[in-house]
């Protein structure tokens, strides 16, 4: 009896329960899970336009030999390997350097770096278009003060324009990384800190083997998240560039890519599902390698 | 009280809206018609729909304007989508592209062969809206090019109008050097970024990215290589001007840096709006270049309407184009004096507009001669990959101007357009 009475209010729970999720869980499914599959499914595909047709690994074939894809790989792994290592140590460093009690006006600089952050993708790149232009603010500012003899093309030459998109990102996301490293710290205990200055450890080795290691779960965090929006990284590069990835595809990124080979390009969202998928296993991959150094080892 | 007095009256009144409604929901027809230049094709077709509005009460028009680049990711997500529903009655779209629609969306555009006289349009407008013997679009303005230049500076340079008649391109870098030499001015305004000027040269010999089959023509195509060629020239005789972007190309005559501007008509509306400059502008034919069937006639860019087959005004937005766009030359003259809109509509040409002398260009009959010269543009393939090709041509444009072989650049372009074409 009692057991009975237990199933049939385990069931009705169950029912609810269930019923209660189930319009979250049909919306995710037609609005995510239909949504992954049939990119996948269309991987496999090829063609024009609404012509498309089953082609196999024809489309895995064709990045092989695709030089703007290889192209467009390459400079997103350069964004990636140069950029993200810089701005997580240029977070790490103003965090600890912003929260620091004693500094004054903490208040006003936290707020001036993290505000790049809330400012549009859009406003902040054509913003940044014309103070590097030829003769624009960058370039009249460094030749005033004597750093270089003539103007340094940004916009117009394969290095400087990469050049730019690091400095635009990385000013761009610097702020928001702080905002974690700040957070984290804050929850450092003290106590920590003031042992470690009575046994005499210098200010740096206290922030290389106290606040780096404690801070290692943020990090790991602040990594991934930046690595994941640098290998999708497409509005700045889009702005910039005038929607070209130019000059000579020198900025050219996968997810601009992508947007090329479906609405700029004969459309052929096949082979575009394709490199959408490349992005997902360069971010899958790179994500487990991070979990992976930053596992923890036995001592 | 009162109440009961009001609510008859209310309800009347109420009723014969709701009817009057009605009715005109039956009767009017809105015509959607999606473009991209308010300067341009958005007033042209304003004053298009106004004069078909005369004549046709029933129908109204709803011009809406967007960015190009807008415009066509619109038009390919709503037709990749397969719902008609956001999509308008008419778009129009750019030339280089027709084909490309046309060949990835069968069925999306409605065929206008059995209503529209197409013997009327210059041929090369309606063998690029051309699928399996039907025509799709109504042919609308045409790029065709010339080289306005600046008669001044020229004449400082000791060069007359008559020495800028039918040069080739050789002769225009030679004139470009005297002309820095004497005046300090460059010769023409070029952006590295934009193949323009490649595909303005290539076309003037009768050649495209593509042959008359659609197959990429890079390596063994006389045209590309000798546009490439003077590309090259150009940037190493260094008479140019670098622009970065288009506002800044036209930037540099608008401020009066540069001696000539090589580009389709729709710019004289640009070089025109600088009052002070008038009579000191004059427009000739493009150079040529030295090669089997090089012309003094090209076009660049270009646009044309086409009407979807979803639309549920399709017979009026294809009777309405009709109406004006193949047959009224009136409308023709208006939107040359007023916009400078050289309309591909051959019959056009007789129109009083067309033999006007412009005072801006010290009195030449510059109409006249762009419709002449419209009806020499070779006819070329456009094909359904110009923009891949174009990027691949743009991505090269550096190489080139660091003195690489113009055979090496051929054949780097080549490489990336075969990965492309697929």
């Amino acid at each position: 009896m009692a057991l009975a009475r237990r199933g049939g209010i385990g069931r009705y729970y169950n029912v609810n329960g269930w019923l209660f999720v189930a319009p979250a869980l049909g919306l995710i499914a037609l609005f995510m899970i239909y949504p992954i599959v049939w990119s996948l499914w269309m991987s496999f595909q090829s063609g024009r336009g609404m012509m498309l047709k089953f082609a196999g690994f024809a489309n895995i074939v064709r990045l092989w030999n695709d030089p703007v894809f290889i192209k467009a790989l390459t400079n997103t792994l350069t964004y990636f390997v140069v950029q993200v290592p810089i701005m997580i140590l240029l977070a790490l460093i103003l965090a600890s350097l912003l929260n620091n009690p004693r500094l004054v006006g903490r208040g006003f600089f936290r707020t001036a770096i993290f505000l790049p952050c809330v400012t549009s993708l859009v406003a902040y790149s054509v913003l940044f278009k014309g103070m590097f232009a030829l003769d624009g603010i960058v370039n009249s500012t460094l030749e005033a003060i004597g750093i270089i003899a003539s103007p340094i093309p940004w916009l117009t030459h394969p290095f400087w324009a990469k050049v730019l998109v690091i400095i635009a990102i990385t000013w761009r996301w610097t702020g928001y990384n702080m905002i974690f490293y700040l957070a984290a710290m804050q929850n450092i205990d003290k106590s920590i800190y003031e042992v470690a200055r009575i046994d005499g450890v210098p200010a740096w080795a206290r922030f290389t083997h106290i606040t780096i290691p404690l801070l290692k779960p943020v990090i790991l965090f602040t990594t991934i998240i930046s690595t994941i929006g640098t290998i999708q990284l497409f509005d700045e590069v889009y702005n910039l560039t005038e929607g070209k990835g130019g000059p000579s595809n020198a900025t050219l990124t996968l997810s601009l890519y992508i947007y090329n080979l479906t609405f700029r390009f004969m459309p052929n969202f096949g082979y575009a599902a394709t490199v959408s998928y490349v992005i997902v296993v360069l971010v899958a991959l790179l994500a487990c390698l991070q979990f992976f150094a930053a596992r923890e080892r036995d001592r | 009280m009162d109440m009961r007095i009001y609510l008859p009256r209310f309800s009347a009144i109420v009723l014969a809206g709701a009817s009057l409604l009605a009715v005109t929901a039956a009767q009017a027809k809105e015509i959607t018609v999606w473009c991209w230049d308010p300067n341009f094709n958005v007033a042209i077709m304003k004053e298009a729909g106004a004069r078909y509005t005369k004549t046709h009460p029933d129908v109204t028009f709803n011009i809406v304007d967007f960015a190009k680049a807008d415009v066509e990711q619109k038009l390919q997500t709503g037709l990749s989508s397969g719902t008609a529903d956001a999509l308008p009655d008419i778009v129009l779209i750019e030339d280089y592209g027709a084909q490309k629609y046309l060949q990835s969306f069968p069925g999306a555009f409605a065929p206008l062969s059995g209503t529209v006289d197409y013997s009327g349009f210059a041929p090369y407008k309606v063998e690029l809206m051309t699928l399996d013997g039907q025509v799709y679009g109504m042919p609308f303005d045409s790029g065709v090019t010339g080289m306005y230049y600046r008669k001044d500076y020229l004449e400082a340079a000791g060069f007359k109008p008559e020495d800028m008649q039918g040069i080739t391109w050789d002769r225009f870098i030679e004139i470009g050097q005297q002309v820095e030499a004497k005046t300090g001015k460059k010769m023409m305004g070029l952006d590295p970024t934009d193949a323009g000027l490649v595909r303005i040269i290539m076309q003037s010999a009768g050649q495209w990215y593509f042959d008359k089959e659609g197959k990429a023509n890079i390596t063994g195509n006389a045209a590309l290589k000798g546009a490439l060629e003077t590309v090259g020239k150009i940037m190493s005789s260094n008479i140019y001007k670098p622009a970065a972007g288009w506002a800044d190309w036209v930037g540099t005559f608008t401020s009066g840096d540069v001696a000539t501007v090589i580009t389709g008509v729709w710019i004289t509306g640009t070089v025109k709006a600088q009052p002070d400059q008038s009579g000191k502008w004059g427009v000739a034919p493009i150079p040529a270049l030295s090669i089997d069937g090089a012309t003094h006639a090209s076009n660049l860019g270009g646009s044309s309407w086409y009407v979807l087959e979803s639309s549920a005004e399709k017979a009026e937005a294809i009777d309405f184009l009709n109406a004006v766009y193949a047959k009224d030359v009136d409308f023709y003259q208006t939107i040359l004096q007023d916009r400078g809109a050289v309309g591909s509509l051959l019959a056009a040409r007789g129109g009083a507009a067309y033999g006007e002398a412009d005072a801006f260009f010290g009195g030449e009959k510059v109409w006249q001669n762009f419709s002449d010269w419209l009806a020499k543009v070779p006819s070329v393939n456009y094909g359904v990959f110009t923009n891949e090709a174009d990027t691949a041509v743009t991505a090269q444009l550096p190489a080139l101007q660091q003195g690489t072989p113009v055979d090496d650049v051929l054949k780097a372009i080549d490489a990336e357009v075969s990965a492309q074409v697929q």
